[in-house]
C-alpha cells in the first residue's frame, strides 16, 4: 500500500516537473499581464465599481485560464505516454496500470494547484493594489473637500468608516471560498477529460468531448428548471432522459455560485463545503471509471 | 482444504526450471476500421533456461517485439500463455525480475540522465543511499559520464540507448527484455552493447534480445529462434546450427610460401585428402573489426567540456 502510494507520487512528481519544464506555467504571465492591465487601465471607475471589477475579471481569469490548462494537459497525458512510448518504460516496472494513472492525474492536480496559487497571488496584488489607490484618493477627496478635516473627530469618524468600507470589500474571505470553488470544478473538468483520454484514440477528441460535457453540465439544470417548471407536462421521457443525464453529467452550473459571492452576497461555508463533497464524490467515480476503461486498453 | 494449501505451497516452492516459458502465445491485432485482424504472433512455443543468453531473429513485422511485450504483461495474449520465472508476466512479483529496453527507446526529455535513472528506481522502490549507489555503478556501466547532467533532449541515438540500458538494470533485474538494442547505434556503440550483454550473462543474468542484424547476434547468443510472419520457423542452438560439419579450417599465425603450401599440400594427401578439395587462403578482418580498430584508441564521444564563448 505504501509502495503503491510511493509510486504514484513518483510519477506525479515527474509529471509534474516535466509539465513545468515544457513551460506550461509561462501562459501564467499572459494572466499576470491581464490582471495588471485591468487594474491600470480601468482606474478612472468609482473605486467600489473598480474593485467589484478586479474581483469579477480575476476570478473569471483564473477560470478560464485554470479551464485551458485542466483541458490541454489532461487532454496530452495519456497520448504523449503512447506517442513516445515511455508508458511501456513505465508498465514493464512493477507498477499497476491504476498506479500509472492516478498518478499522471496526480501530476495534473498539482499543476493545477500550483497554477491556481500563482494566479491568486497575482489576484491578491492586484487586489490590494485597489486598497492602496482606494485609500489614497480617499484621502485626497477628504484633503481638497475640507482642508485640516483632521481635526475634526466627525470626519476622522466618517473617512476611518470610508477605509473599513474598502478594506472589507477588499479583503472578503469568501474570496477563499470562490478559489476553492473554481479549483475544485478545474479539478473535475480533468477527471473528465481523463475518462475520455483512457479511450480516445486522439487529443483532440478528448478536447471537444471534454468541452461538450462541460456546457451540457452548465445547461443540464437550466434545462431541469424549463421542463419540470411546467409541472405535470413533464413526460416520463424528459424525467428519464434527465434522470440519465444528471448520472452521466455533473452539474457544473451549482459552481455558478461563485457568481454570487462576487455579488457580494453571503454564501455559508456549508454550502461551499456540500460543493466540495460533491465535486470529491464525482471524482472518484470518474477516477474508477477510467481505471475500468484503461485496465485493457490495447497499448 | 488441507490439501489445497499443501499444492499451493509446493507451487511456489518449486524453483521453475524456466526463466521464459511460452505455451502456444497467440496475439491478433484487431483493426476495427476494416473488419480484419493482424496475426502477429502465431501459436510461440519457447523455453529459456535461467543464464542463457537468447537472440530473437526475423525481419520487421515478424512479431519479435509483439513477443516481448506479451512477456512484460504490456500486450494481453489473445491465446497461449506465457510465464516468467513460473509467474504471469503482468504480476508485480514477475515484473520485479525484469529490466525492458524498448525498441528505439524515448524517455522524458527534459529530465537528465541522474534524474532519469532515480525516477525509474523508486518505481521499484530502490530509493535513498541505495538508489545512488546503483545509479553511479550503472553510470559507469553504460559510460555515460557525460549525460548525467544534461537533458535527455540533447542526448544521441547511442546516449539514449545506454541510458534505456542503464534504466532496464537499475533494479538488478534476473532477466532482460531487450528490444533491437543495437538498432540505430554506430559500430563502437553496438559493440560494447554486445560486450555488456556479454558482461551480464557472466552476472548469471538471462539476457533475450531481438535484432535483425545478424552478425552481432552470432557474437553474444546462445541460442537463437527465426521469426517470420508471426510463427517461429527454427530454434536451436548456434553453435550446433552454424557448424559446417564438411569442412576443416587451419590457422597460422604466419604467412606460408608457395614452397611451403606444397609441402603441407602432399601430407595432406598422403593422408588421404582429396587434392582438388584443398584451397589455401589468407583469412580477412571484417570492416567492423578494422572500424572498431581505428576508433577504439580514440576517446568516447567529447564531453561538453569547452566553455560557453
Ligand atoms: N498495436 C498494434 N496494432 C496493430 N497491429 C500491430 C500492433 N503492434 C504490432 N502490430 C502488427 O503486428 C505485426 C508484428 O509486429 P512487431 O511485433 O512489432 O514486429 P517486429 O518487432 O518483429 O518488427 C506487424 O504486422 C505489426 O504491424
Ligand atoms: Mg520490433
Amino acid at each position: 500500500m505504501i509502495s503503491s502510494l510511493k509510486r504514484i507520487i513518483a510519477i506525479g512528481r515527474n509529471t509534474l516537473t516535466e509539465a513545468v519544464r515544457q513551460r506550461v506555467l509561462s501562459v501564467l504571465l499572459i494572466f499576470g499581464l491581464v490582471m495588471v492591465a485591468c487594474s491600470v487601465f480601468f482606474s478612472k471607475l468609482l473605486i467600489d465599481e473598480q474593485i467589484k471589477f478586479v474581483k469579477d475579471f480575476g476570478c473569471g481569469a483564473i477560470g478560464l485560464f485554470g479551464f485551458a490548462i485542466a483541458l490541454l494537459s489532461t487532454a496530452q497525458l495519456i497520448p504523449q505516454e503512447l506517442h513516445n512510448r515511455t508508458i511501456y518504460t513505465i508498465l514493464a516496472k512493477p507498477v499497476r496500470r491504476v498506479e500509472f494513472l492516478l498518478g499522471k492525474f496526480l501530476g495534473v492536480v498539482l499543476l493545477l494547484s500550483l497554477s491556481v496559487m500563482l494566479m491568486s497571488i497575482a489576484f491578491a496584488g492586484a487586489l490590494y493594489w485597489q486598497e492602496w489607490q482606494g485609500i489614497d484618493s480617499t484621502q485626497i477627496g477628504y484633503d481638497q473637500r475640507t482642508p485640516h478635516w483632521q481635526s475634526s473627530p466627525d470626519m476622522v469618524n466618517m473617512y476611518q468608516r470610508d477605509i473599513l468600507e474598502i478594506e472589507n470589500q477588499v479583503r472578503d474571505p469568501q474570496l477563499i471560498e470562490a478559489i476553492l470553488l473554481i479549483f475544485a470544478k478545474l479539478v473535475m473538468t480533468s477527471g473528465i477529460a481523463l475518462l475520455i483520454s483512457t479511450f480516445a484514440t486522439s487529443s483532440i477528441f478528448t478536447i471537444v468531448t471534454t468541452f461538450m460535457i462541460y456546457l451540457i453540465g452548465h445547461m443540464e439544470t437550466v434545462a431541469r428548471q424549463v421542463w419540470l417548471g411546467r409541472g405535470a407536462e413533464t413526460t416520463l421521457y424528459q424525467s428519464g432522459f434527465l434522470g440519465i443525464l444528471s448520472l452521466l453529467i455533473p452539474d457544473m452550473n451549482s459552481f455558478t455560485i461563485v457568481d454570487e459571492i462576487l455579488a457580494g452576497n453571503r454564501v455559508p461555508w456549508a454550502h461551499t463545503f456540500n460543493l466540495l463533497g460533491y465535486a470529491g464524490v464525482y471524482l472518484i467515480v470518474l477516477l474508477a471509471l477510467s481505471e475500468i476503461s484503461f485496465r485493457y486498453r490495447e497499448l | 482444504m488441507v490439501a489445497l494449501m499443501k499444492i499451493s505451497v509446493m507451487d511456489t516452492s518449486a524453483s521453475p526450471a524456466f526463466a521464459v516459458e511460452t505455451i502456444g502465445l497467440t496475439k491478433r491485432y484487431p483493426l476495427s476500421w476494416k473488419r480484419k485482424i493482424v496475426l502477429a504472433l502465431d501459436h510461440l512455443d519457447l523455453q529459456i533456461r535461467p543464464g542463457e543468453v537468447f537472440g530473437l531473429l526475423g525481419p520487421n513485422g515478424s512479431g519479435k517485439s509483439t513477443t516481448l511485450k506479451l512477456l512484460l504483461g504490456l500486450a494481453i495474449p489473445s491465446e497461449g500463455e506465457a510465464r516468467i520465472f513460473g509467474l504471469p508476466p503482468d504480476s508485480l512479483e514477475a515484473r520485479a525480475r525484469v529490466g525492458f529496453l524498448p525498441e528505439n527507446p524515448y524517455f522524458y526529455a527534459f529530465l537528465t540522465g541522474d534524474e532519469t535513472l532515480r525516477f525509474y528506481g523508486k518505481l521499484c522502490g530502490v530509493t535513498g543511499a541505495k538508489l545512488e549507489k546503483r545509479i553511479e555503478e550503472l553510470i559507469d556501466l553504460v559510460g555515460l559520464q557525460n549525460g548525467r547532467e544534461r537533458p535527455l533532449r540533447s542526448y544521441s541515438k547511442g546516449m539514449l540507448q545506454r541510458i534505456g540500458l542503464a534504466q532496464a538494470l537499475i533494479h538488478d533485474p534476473d532477466l532482460l527484455f531487450l528490444d533491437e538494442p543495437t538498432a540505430g547505434v554506430d559500430p563502437l556503440g553496438s559493440s560494447q552493447i554486445r560486450d555488456l550483454i556479454l558482461r551480464l550473462k557472466k552476472m548469471g543474468k538471462t539476457v533475450v534480445f531481438s535484432s535483425h542484424l545478424l552478425e552481432q547476434v552470432q557474437e553474444v547468443a546462445d541460442r537463437v529462434a527465426i521469426f517470420s510472419l508471426g510463427k517461429k520457423a527454427l530454434e536451436g542452438s548456434l553453435e550446433a546450427m552454424l557448424v559446417e560439419n564438411q569442412s576443416t579450417q587451419i590457422n597460422l599465425p604466419a604467412e606460408l610460401s608457395a614452397e611451403q603450401q606444397e609441402r603441407v599440400r602432399q601430407l595432406l594427401v598422403q593422408a588421404g585428402v582429396g587434392a582438388a578439395e584443398i584451397r589455401f587462403t589468407r583469412p580477412h578482418l571484417s570492416l567492423e573489426q578494422l572500424y572498431l580498430r581505428t576508433i577504439q584508441k580514440a576517446p568516447d564521444a567529447n564531453p561538453p567540456t569547452h566553455p560557453r564563448p
